[in-house]
């Protein structure tokens, strides 16, 4: 019974991972470059959520669009003054700016809050619904439910919206959508923010169960990239898939490695697939 | 002729230098540490450098080579010379094991799966506690002072021996960097299929570099130790601390050449050393994030490396001699 | 005698076969043509003879030897290597260092360095030795390419367009080589569009559509094969006229 008990907490936080993840995906589908700062922004949205809720009483839950607009306005800046100056750079000097931008952000939150860790206190925090035999805990169900609006409101966007499709077209022949009258450098710049907005609003709303502190993004940074390269990096629907599946794994080891443990499951899981299937599981074969 | 005589003049001045720093200072420590981040980042220019694979996970094998020769030592009296030698074997072995899987990626994909190697050494190294003492962490333990033994009262021997292992590392560069390995490692770098075709062993040629940077990096684990004394798996294993600073400093200098990792060092560690200094008691955070700035800044405003100021510098300089 | 044969080669691109039960062998110190419209697989046909690509069937024996599983640096050792159609240099290095790179193959780095400058000398490139070959012309980066082949000293040699975009002087000069590589001893198979050169250099002409060998015979027999003019819709007399 733990196994499907744990099978379906698993589940719940790989709504969430996936959401944290997409803007990985999303940001090397458009421009072919990994953001290594991208879990930096998971912590500033936790930052943000958490003084909206100390100062303003305002729910993490109901902070999450403000941790996702504080976000994206970053992200709108770093994309126009820093990533686009070496989109044509090696990849190393891609590879060092936004390793150069998490321990910028790092830091910064740490000179700024300091070091102590932060947490919430919510009505709903410890209340777990029964169903049969399982238990569903209500903040994983709430940060669930948040990350598959906050998925259906992306899928939209990048079906529906012009400046989906448009991003879409950058994606695929940036050349091409530039002779169509595309402004590729707003979509590069719409693509960055949107998508560390994403992580951002993650992190608000995984706030009711996760304590903040600087350095709470670099927890989850192998986590990310492991979501994204199981589902092929590059692949929105293929982070969806690679979250669910990575909660689940990691809920899984729970139950049978020590904690410590976990996250070597994941690193293996993760080199495994980058060897034997760089594409992704759910991507095609090439 | 002239360029070799300017080479062993800086070699000369650079060996002075510990006679003129105070034995039991600060600053010996900070030039001891520059020298064997310089070897560091120039054994991981084989691989970031010569075949242009980023990687992020160096830290694995360095910290193989600090936990082999100190479990050595403390368990058996092994010299750590001869743990050193042990080290090197085992970090080139792990070179191997990885570089089998992750040979085939390129750019960003390699730097993930190393980055992840590097974390699961880290991992192992805290929880194997009987093997690594875990968390805690390994202290060298102190042995009556001899060359032998590799213990010495001050810090100037470690200093020539940092020395030594910088030029040692720069010499295996350079030979690898003109011979027939250098020409196919730029060949496979530039067009991997071109190279298969015209003869070159592309598997071969990249697991052997692979295995030669990791294992050096593991020998410079034990120098590392043993100057260090005290060490623990966050350390000798962090991205941040190793794996991602001696990219960074090969990187800063100028990637694929050899005095670029030299530059980067001394550029790099006396700057946060400076800066811990100074800006540590101000505030947690300050100076890491000067840092990063500065990182940004140098790879915005030379994104190959320091190493381009001088061939521009050179570039006009000829410029102007010819007119 | 028989140095390079081909037996029942396929090989399939998701829904579109490529080659299919490709059938054929050439003699030491053939220069053999291989024609055919664009897209028939000749292309595919010399990257699966140098083992860059898996065919799904059949075998190729090189001098008596199956080629079967080998990877491209190893049937190069074994003495059969490709040019690049897309001209696949090292365009950051020197010409010289190219083809430097190709001699290590029987060489040391110095012995490698010497046939370099031989391999240069025969395709004329010689004075560009230093400059950086992604700065040459196209023309001249085809030639290094020819150059670079040359110096694994290759039994059989598969050029693959190497005289596009080349002017009727230089082509001669191609022609020229081809020929005196085959008094040397070497075998030759040449992919090329240019009609009368093929023509003039080659003892035996092969044609492929579709992936299919269409037909296999001399200049004579295969410029006046119904089939073939079917498949060039003409275009062979035309050329041949030119
Ligand atoms: N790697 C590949 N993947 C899929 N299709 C391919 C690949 N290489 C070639 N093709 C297809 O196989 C056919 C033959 O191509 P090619 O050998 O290049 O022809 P040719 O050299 O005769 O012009 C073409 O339709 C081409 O599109
Ligand atoms: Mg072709």
């Amino acid at each position: 019974m733990s196994f499907l008990q744990a099978i379906l907490d698993g589940l719940l936080i790989g709504g969430v991972y996936a959401v944290i993840s997409i803007g990985l995906t999303l940001v090397y589908g458009v421009m072919g470059i990994v953001n290594f700062a991208q879990a930096e922004f998971l912590t500033i949205g936790m930052f943000t959520a958490w003084f909206a809720w100390a100062f303003l009483g305002l729910d993490p839950v109901l902070a999450a669009p403000l941790s996702f607009a504080v976000a994206f306005a970053i992200g709108w800046v770093v994309q126009g003054q820093l990533i686009a100056r070496v989109l044509s750079a090696p990849s190393v000097a891609q590879i060092f700016l936004t390793v150069g931008l998490l321990i910028v952000i790092e830091n910064g939150t740490l000179l700024l809050f300091g070091s102590q860790f932060r947490s919430v206190t919510t009505s709903y925090q410890t209340i777990s619904l029964s169903l049969g035999p399982l238990f569903i805990s209500i903040p994983y169900l709430i940060a669930f439910a948040m990350s598959l609006a906050c998925g259906v409101a992306l899928w939209w966007f990048m079906r529906a919206s012009w400046f989906g499709r448009a991003m879409r077209a950058t994606a695929q022949n940036p050349a091409a959508a530039r002779l169509m009258g595309i402004d590729t450098a707003l979509m590069y710049k719409m693509a960055f923010a949107l998508g560390v907005g994403l992580t951002a609003f993650g992190g608000a709303v995984i706030l009711p169960y996760v304590t903040v502190y600087p350095g709470v993004g670099g927890q989850f940074v192998v986590l990310m990239f492991t979501v994204v390269v199981l589902g092929g990096l590059g692949s929105v629907a293929g982070a969806v898939v690679g979250g669910l599946s990575v909660g689940v794994i990691q809920s899984l080891s729970s139950l049978f490695f020590p904690i410590q443990l976990q996250n070597l499951v994941l690193f293996i899981v993760f080199i495994l697939v980058l060897a034997v299937r760089p594409q992704g599981l759910v991507g095609a074969s090439r | 002729m002239k360029r070799w005589l300017a080479l062993a003049a800086v070699i000369v001045a650079v060996a002075l230098l510990p006679l003129l720093l105070d034995p039991r200072g600060y600053w010996i420590r900070v030039f001891t540490f520059t020298l064997l981040f310089a070897a560091m980042a120039q054994a991981w220019n084989i691989v970031g450098g010569l075949a242009n694979q980023t990687s992020l996970g160096h830290a694995a094998f360095f910290g193989i080579g600090a936990y082999t020769s100190t479990v050595l030592l403390l368990k058996f009296g092994i010299s750590p010379w001869l743990g050193m030698l042990a080290g090197g074997a085992l970090g080139g072995l792990a070179a191997l094991v990885i570089a089998i899987p992750t040979m085939r990626l390129q750019g960003h994909y390699f730097a993930l799966a190393t980055l992840a190697f590097g974390e699961v050494m880290r991992v192992i190294a805290n929880v194997w506690t009987s093997l690594t003492g875990g968390p805690g962490g390994l202290s060298v333990p102190f042995v009556p002072p001899s060359l032998a033994a590799y213990s010495f009262k001050l810090l100037r021997p470690h200093a020539y021996i940092a020395l030594a292992a910088l030029v040692v590392v720069t010499a295996i560069f350079e030979i690898i960097r003109r011979g027939a390995m250098g020409y196919r490692l730029r060949a496979i770098k530039q067009n991997p299929a071109a190279a298969e075709v015209i003869g070159v062993d592309t598997t071969r040629v990249k697991l052997q570099a692979a295995v030669i940077s990791g294992a050096l990096i593991a020998m410079l684990g034990t120098l590392y130790a043993q100057v260090a004394v005290f060490f623990d798996p966050d350390t000798v294993f962090g991205i941040a601390s190793i794996s991602i600073r001696i990219a960074l400093i090969a990187i800063i200098g100028g990637v694929g050449t050899a005095a670029g990792p030299i530059l980067g060092a001394f550029f790099i560690i006396p700057l946060e050393e400076v800066m811990n200094d100074l800006l540590s008691s101000r505030a947690a955070g300050l100076s890491q994030l000067v840092f990063g700035v500065i990182l940004i800044s140098v790879i915005l405003w030379r994104p190959r490396g320091f190493i381009t100021v001088f061939d521009s510098l050179r570039a006009r300089l000829s410029r102007s001699g010819a007119s | 005698m028989t140095m390079l044969d081909v037996r029942k080669v396929s090989r399939r691109f998701g829904g579109l076969q490529a080659l299919s039960e490709v059938t054929f062998s050439v003699n030491q110190g053939e220069i053999v043509g291989v024609i055919g419209p664009n897209g028939a697989g000749k292309t595919t046909l010399f990257s699966t003879l140098v083992g860059l690509i898996r065919p799904d069937a059949g075998t190729v024996t090189l001098d008596g030897k199956n080629l079967a599983g080998l990877k491209p640096h190893t049937v190069a050792g074994l003495g059969m290597t490709k040019t690049f159609q897309n001209v696949a240099l090292f365009g950051e290095s020197s010409v010289l260092d190219n083809v430097l790179t190709a001699g290590l193959l029987r060489h040391g780095v110095d012995a490698a360095r010497s046939e370099a400058l031989h391999c240069l000398d025969r395709v004329g490139l010689r004075a560009v030795a230093h400059k950086e070959a992604g700065n040459l012309s196209f023309p001249e980066r085809a030639r290094v390419e020819l150059a670079r082949a040359l110096c694994t000293a290759p039994k059989v040699l598969l050029l693959d367009e190497v005289m596009a975009a080349l002017n009727p002087a230089e082509m001669r000069e191609i022609m020229q080589l081809i020929r005196s590589l085959r008094d040397d001893g070497v075998t030759l198979l040449v992919v090329e569009h240019h009609m009368r050169a093929i023509m003039n250099v080659c003892d035996r002409i092969l044609v492929l559509n579709f992936g299919r060998l269409l037909a296999d015979g001399t200049p004579g027999q295969v410029a006046s094969d119904p089939q073939v003019i079917e498949a060039y819709l003409g275009r062979p007399a035309e050329a041949a006229r030119r």
